[in-house]
């Protein structure tokens, strides 16, 4: 199988880093996040109040990319907060951090909403919408201070990293998150072998791993 | 290359944190992902990557007024934490004595003005409500003192990709009981009926089965849970109503049991 032939060019195997302990054992500076959910599931509003001023603007940025319009990216920021915030209960540091969940609440939402409409009405719409640099700058945003790692510093190294990948890797990682293909279905789009695209997207994600490690948003990781 | 299905399990970690697999593909690896801790926390760590995609793309902030409406919308009533609603309980009930308190007084007041037959009508099926309410109470007291009980876990059980629907587990290690709580999970078909598996020794146990409510609540207490062996996940595959010994269709929901 393609995923077997390419375990043998894993170059993370053999490289694995401590990063392995934290999702388990969080450090000391790591409590920030999971502290504001925990205060959440006790129907501390403040706490959420903080998640926003930490996360909004990247939720936002997650279902804009999938939506393609303002106002249905609003809506899923709203409903992305509304079900962690009920659902707070349920969040397990171990399987993650609180970015990741809320990134994951919001990309489904977001699909969610895009398949409520026709694939088709959907691409139209995207190349008709907003373009890219006449969208409002985020320059209200607050960074956050307990990160280390302001948003332009972590924008920019995001996009070096994405820079870094082949055209059909990063092509493979985008159509998969963000327009919600599976492997299969993009191999189909594209008309590749699927074996082709399961390593495109291990490898490509490998690759962003090491370049991105350092500008995760989880506190201490 | 010990075990090369694993290997190639371990490979859909990045695919898996991208929502990239198919479902089948994904219910395949979380069975494999419930039993490897490293599987785990290779996927947490492609979930803070996949989290960082967006900001690759064109900046658009949102409306400067959508905080306060996220706020907003929180402060919905519906819109409650789980934790939070339980806290709130007793002063609800408080309430609803008081205002019962509130009926009955009121009640003597307009006997004389009203028939007094409507107004025992009225008392009658409030105290019947009442007596319903408080037996589902003392039935839901009973419960959160069996998962309070020293020594009890919860665990999740989840589907792909998603947080609903969901299932906690609540295991009590010394009495070797677990109570389940399911939620969202969706209507099976006449004959059929969601089924428990424990995962021991890496094969699965067959335990109860159960049809969750029209609301898609699900709660079923005393489960035996075995006593021996590495028990390292639980869970749940639709299977005809009486049960099977061995699972006849994919898994719905997994979560790994690990206790301390």
């Amino acid at each position: 199988m393609n995923e077997s032939q390419a375990t043998t060019s894993d170059p993370t195997r053999t490289s694995r880093q401590p990063w392995l302990m934290r999702s388990t054992a969080p450090g000391p500076t790591a409590t920030g996040d999971t502290d504001l959910i925990a205060r959440a599931a006790g129907g501390d509003e403040r706490a959420m109040a903080e998640l926003y001023d930490r996360y909004g603007h990247v939720l936002h940025a997650v279902a804009y990319r999938i939506v393609g319009q303002r106002a249905d990216a609003e809506e899923v920021v709203l409903d992305t907060f509304a079900q962690a915030w009920r659902e707070a209960t349920r969040f397990e540091a171990a399987r993650g951090s609180v970015a990741g969940w809320l990134t994951t609440i919001a990309r489904s939402r977001a699909l969610d909403l895009v398949r409520a409409r026709s694939r088709r009405e959907r691409i139209t719409a995207t190349a008709a919408a907003e373009r890219p640099d006449s969208a409002p700058a985020m320059g209200g945003w607050r960074v956050d201070p307990s990160s280390g790692v302001d948003h332009a510093e972590r924008r920019q190294q995001v996009q070096l990293a994405l820079e870094a990948l082949s055209p059909p890797q990063r092509r493979a990682i985008e159509l998969a998150f963000f327009e919600g293909l599976s492997q299969s279905e993009i191999a189909e789009l594209l008309q590749e072998p699927l074996g082709t695209i399961k390593t495109r997207v291990r490898l490509g994600m490998q690759k962003l791993r090491e370049c991105l490690r350092p500008f995760y948003f989880e506190r201490g990781r | 290359m010990s075990h090369p299905e694993q290997e190639t399990l371990q490979d859909l970690a990045a695919a898996y944190a991208l929502g990239a697999l198919s479902p089948d593909e994904a219910r395949r690896f979380e069975a494999f992902l419930a039993g490897s801790p490293e599987a785990q926390r290779e996927v947490a760590e492609y979930r803070e990557v996949a989290a960082l995609l967006a900001l690759g793309g064109p900046e658009a902030a949102p409306s400067p007024d959508l905080r306060e409406r996220v706020l907003s919308r929180m402060r919905a009533p519906s819109a409650r934490p789980a934790a939070a609603a339980l806290r709130r309980r007793s002063p609800q009930w408080g309430a609803l004595a008081a205002g019962l308190v509130a009926a009955v007084g009121l009640g003597f007041g307009y006997v004389q003005l009203r028939e007094a037959r409507d107004l025992r009508g009225e008392l009658g099926r409030t105290t019947q409500r009442l007596a319903t309410t408080s037996e589902l109470l003392t039935e839901r007291e009973a419960t959160l003192n069996a998962i309070f009980e020293p020594g009890v876990q919860m665990f999740q059980l989840t589907a792909s990709g998603d947080p609903d629907p969901g299932i906690q587990l609540f295991w009590d290690q010394q009495r070797h009981r677990a109570i389940v709580h399911g939620f969202k999970l969706k209507p099976v078909p006449e004959g059929r009926a969601y089924q428990l598996w424990f995962i021991k020794d890496g094969a699965p146990v067959p335990s109860v089965t159960f049809k969750p409510e029209p609301t898609g609540h699900v709660r079923v207490e005393q489960i035996p849970v075995p006593a021996d062996g590495e028990v390292s996940a639980a869970a749940v595959t639709v299977e005809p109503e009486s049960g099977s010994t061995q699972p006849t269709s994919p898994i719905l929901l997994v979560g790994p049991l690990k206790r301390s």
